[in-house]
């Protein structure tokens, strides 16, 4: 048998096959995660509306903009997204996109001094000024690793429950 | 309502509010990043340790790798290893001296030091030259796991592994809390292929563990009859004049982070002629001494007592050669946590090996026994990265007779999503074992070193699916080659390094399972490298003696009731060139072996009665009979294949309480 032959053959079967998603990033639990980090979480001169802004695209915003319009602790949840900074100026909590991670610097400055929580979706930012990141474990289970100064500077208090749950606090 | 009664409700609805929001986060604990795994992803997903140290998962671990598990054993009714190899891509069963099949990988012979088989743990390729002896051998219906790596493995398991290795774990030493009994029978039309038993033992605590396990059988190299090749003798009838007889024992025994396994392992077989006998006993005591949460420390000392390839005259019993081979090994492994992402592992080692010649007494140039010495050092270093994961790894060993050899490997691995890629190059090389030492030509032999690149990219399609196809190009040098001249008194045999040889080509998986079925169809190339090994060659031909250059294999299962299976197997092998005949001077002479197919299928039901199993298939159903043929011009023909063979197998299980 001709390798093409094999090659071809297994394309076709491939191409036939049902379009299913395979095993892959879980994005519902990353927003679920949000969604509770920002209840558990007191935000100070918070009115109306509770805002989380996605920073980038994410599948992450596509599940949050399930809990739009959702009551979290007296405030009626807002969920956007935009690729421009300048424009989520009034957010509570910006989830920064995986494909923004590089911005994260641009981020602290345009929001530096206000009570914006940031939350990043790629691992170990939490040191380098993001509020919280995400880490997936060896068990491939969800965390989140929190910087606590960085939330009290901007002063955010999340709640002991909340901390509980960290895998790292700094 | 009273004050008091209003500040208990307002601190009950605290407490209560509280605790549901806890309740809240607490469900948050265990949910997983990523979406539910298939049947299929559950396999994927296993942390495979034989070709790390770390245990990344198959489709991250740093080789390129097959994974054969207990449930794809037991419903192939696979009779021997020989059956499952041939399912995995690369891989194929030819024949050495004396009837002895050994291990042929991606278009190469591999059966003299090329590739590991180890066994619960033990090495059961041989001291003398090396070798693994496949057939009617291992306790394959004991088998937990066999894990594979397709490709070098030196850095890590040193001068045995230069192009693959083979992992058995048995299902006593891994799991197996209870008493099981199994038994297998072949029968072919005119012979029994084999009639095989074994019963194991074992219990397993979180301080202590141990288990017991027997293995022992008769069987057949083949139903056929048989022309020598150089037609000295008459036409023989393989089922009167050749046998395949394995044993086995088993134990092992740990108390919290003591080990010690022992195990003694013996093989009969024959050709029409000569009698082979290999046997062996192995011991291993190993302490993980859990210095922190970090740092492991494992001190070990293994010991190994073999009388390899003794042979003689089959009918008369006359043994014509008998010599022991022992080795003594002492390690020291460290293996470092050093985050989450990084990890390392270092360890040295010094063994002994020595051959003693139990006949004449002076088989080492008029020794009674050789004696060599060698130390290693090895060392690997994991890093994971969210772009990719990096595996970085060497091995240096020195021998007081054939020097130093040093090899290095790289790996580059990550599972992005549905896409997995594995980019690896090593170095990686044969040992001179005790025998190429004694009879290397003018004295001095160097260890065989290979190159290998490897390229992997696999696709998951559905959580059902996988596709995976790699490339490789192995390229050897110092090839180390047996040579034999005469007969008789003037018979003169040694072993010589060969400047160049290897392959490359590709093999390609695609992995199907739903949940009443499953099915994997592998096809593999390969083509014959740059070579001057003479005795591998075939004139005009791009491929090396004995071996296909292309093979399709299929393994299914059909779930028809929930204990009921039906498992038909397909193995397809494009043409082969063999030496078959001798010329008018009464030279070998290479013919052209037709493609074969060989067509299998097992029945097997569970739990007849609980723990009951039965099976029943049978093997080369269009009884195509492909034949063994020699990896080289070594002076025999190939071994007619078996005719069809009618396979029962039962096996029982009873589980101690918990």
């Amino acid at each position: 048998m001709r390798p093409l032959v094999f090659i071809f053959l297994i394309i076709a079967l491939v191409v036939n096959s049902s379009r299913s998603i395979a095993q892959t990033t879980n994005y519902q639990v990353y927003a679920l995660f949000v969604v509770n980090i920002a209840k558990y979480s007191e935000f100070p001169q918070l009115q109306g509306e509770l805002e989380i802004a996605s920073y980038g695209k994410s599948k992450a915003y596509d599940e949050l903009l399930k809990q739009n319009g959702k009551n979290v602790n007296g405030h009626t949840l807002k969920v956007t997204q935009s690729d421009d900074i300048s424009v989520l100026q009034k957010a509570s909590v910006i989830y920064i996109a995986d494909n923004k991670s590089n911005t994260l610097d641009e981020v602290l400055k345009a929001t530096e001094g206000r009570p914006v929580m940031i939350i990043c979706e790629r691992e170990g930012l939490f040191r380098k000024g993001a509020g919280l990141s995400f880490v997936v474990t060896d068990n491939n289970t969800l965390r989140f690793d929190v910087n606590n100064a960085e939330l009290e500077k901007r002063q955010i208090k999340i709640s002991k429950n909340l901390t509980a749950l960290a895998n790292t606090i700094l | 309502m009273t004050f008091y009664n209003r500040v208990f409700l307002v601190a009950a609805c605290t407490i209560l509010c509280l605790r549901t929001g806890a309740q809240d986060l607490d469900s948050l604990m265990n949910l997983n990043a990523f979406t539910a795994e298939s049947d299929l992803q559950k396999i994927l997903n296993q942390r495979v340790a034989v070709s790390s140290k770390n245990g990344l998962t198959t489709r991250e671990t740093p080789g390129i790798v097959s994974v054969i598990s207990s449930e794809e054993i037991r419903n192939s009714g696979a009779r021997d290893l020989g059956d499952l190899l041939r399912l995995v891509p690369g891989f194929d069963v030819l024949q050495d001296l004396q009837f002895v099949t050994g291990i042929g990988l991606r278009g190469s012979w591999a059966n003299e030091g090329k590739v590991l088989v180890m066994l619960d743990g033990h090495p059961m390729n041989e001291l003398l030259y090396q070798t693994v002896a496949l057939g009617n051998r291992f306790p394959i219906d004991a088998i937990s796991r066999i894990e594979i790596i397709r490709g070098p493995g030196s850095a890590t398991y040193g001068g045995s592994a230069e192009y693959g290795v083979i992992n058995i774990v048995t299902q006593a030493a891994e799991s197996l809390n209870g008493v099981a009994v199994y038994a297998t029978g072949g029968f072919h039309a005119q012979a029994t292929g084999r009639t095989n038993a074994g019963v194991m033992v074992g219990q397993k605590g979180q301080d202590l563990s141990w288990d017991f396990s027997v293995f022992a059988g008769k069987g057949i190299v083949s139903d056929g009859k048989y022309q020598d090749l150089f037609q000295n003798g008459e036409v023989q009838d393989l089922s009167k004049v050749t046998s395949s007889d394995p044993t086995n024992i088993n134990a092992g025994i740990r108390y919290k982070g003591l080990s010690f396994r022992g195990m003694y392992d013996r093989y009969e077989t024959s050709d029409p002629i000569t009698s082979v006998s290999n046997k062996g006993f192995y011991a291993d005591l190993h302490y993980d001494w859990q210095v922190n949460k970090k740092l492991t420390i494992v001190p070990q000392i293994k010991y190994y007592n073999q009388l390899p390839w003794s042979y003689g005259d089959r009918e008369t019993g006359e043994t014509q050669f008998k010599v022991r081979a022992t080795r003594f090994l002492s390690q020291v492994e460290t293996r470092y946590a050093i985050s989450r992402k990084a990890s390392v592992t270092a360890g040295a080692i010094y063994f002994q090996d020595q051959g003693k010649d139990l006949l004449n007494g002076d088989l080492f140039n008029g020794e009674q026994s050789l004696r060599l010495s060698n130390f290693a050092f090895y060392g690997e270093g994991l890093f994971k990265h969210r772009l990719a994961n990096a595996t970085v790894g060497f091995r240096y060993e020195k021998n007081n007779r054939y020097g130093a050899a040093f090899v290095p490997r790289i790996a580059v691995t990550k599972k992005i999503e549905n896409l997995h890629f594995k980019i690896l190059y090593s170095q990686a090389f044969r040992a001179p074992s005790i025998q190429n030492i004694n009879i290397a030509l003018n004295g001095s032999v160097k260890p065989e070193k290979s190159d290998v690149f490897e390229f992997e990219v696999g696709y998951q399609f559905t959580p059902q699916m996988l596709f995976a196809v790699n490339a490789f190009v192995i390229t050897t040098r110092d090839v180390l080659i047996y040579g034999s001249e005469g007969e008789g008194e003037s018979f003169n045999e040694w072993y010589e390094n060969y400047a160049r040889s290897g392959s490359k080509g590709f093999e390609a998986i695609y992995n199907v399972r739903g949940k009443w079925w499953y099915g994997t169809v592998t096809y593999s190339y390969s083509t014959a490298g740059k070579n001057t090994v003479t005795t591998y060659e075939v004139p005009g031909q791009s491929q090396y003696v004995g071996f296909a250059k292309n093979k399709v294999t299929l393994n299914t299962n059909f779930q028809l009731l929930k204990q009921l299976s039906f498992n038909p197997s397909l193995v397809y092998a494009s043409r082969r060139f063999a030496y078959q005949s001798i010329d008018e001077n009464g030279e070998p002479v290479i013919g052209e072996m037709q493609p074969y197919l060989l067509v299998n299928a097992f029945l097997h039901y569970t739990n007849v009665l609980p723990g009951l199993s039965v099976g029943a298939g049978a093997y080369d159903i269009a009884n195509q009979r492909p034949g063994i043929p020699e990896a080289y011009n070594g002076g025999y023909a190939p071994i007619p294949g078996r005719s069809r063979e009618y396979v029962v197998k039962l096996s029982y299980q009873l589980d101690f309480k918990k």
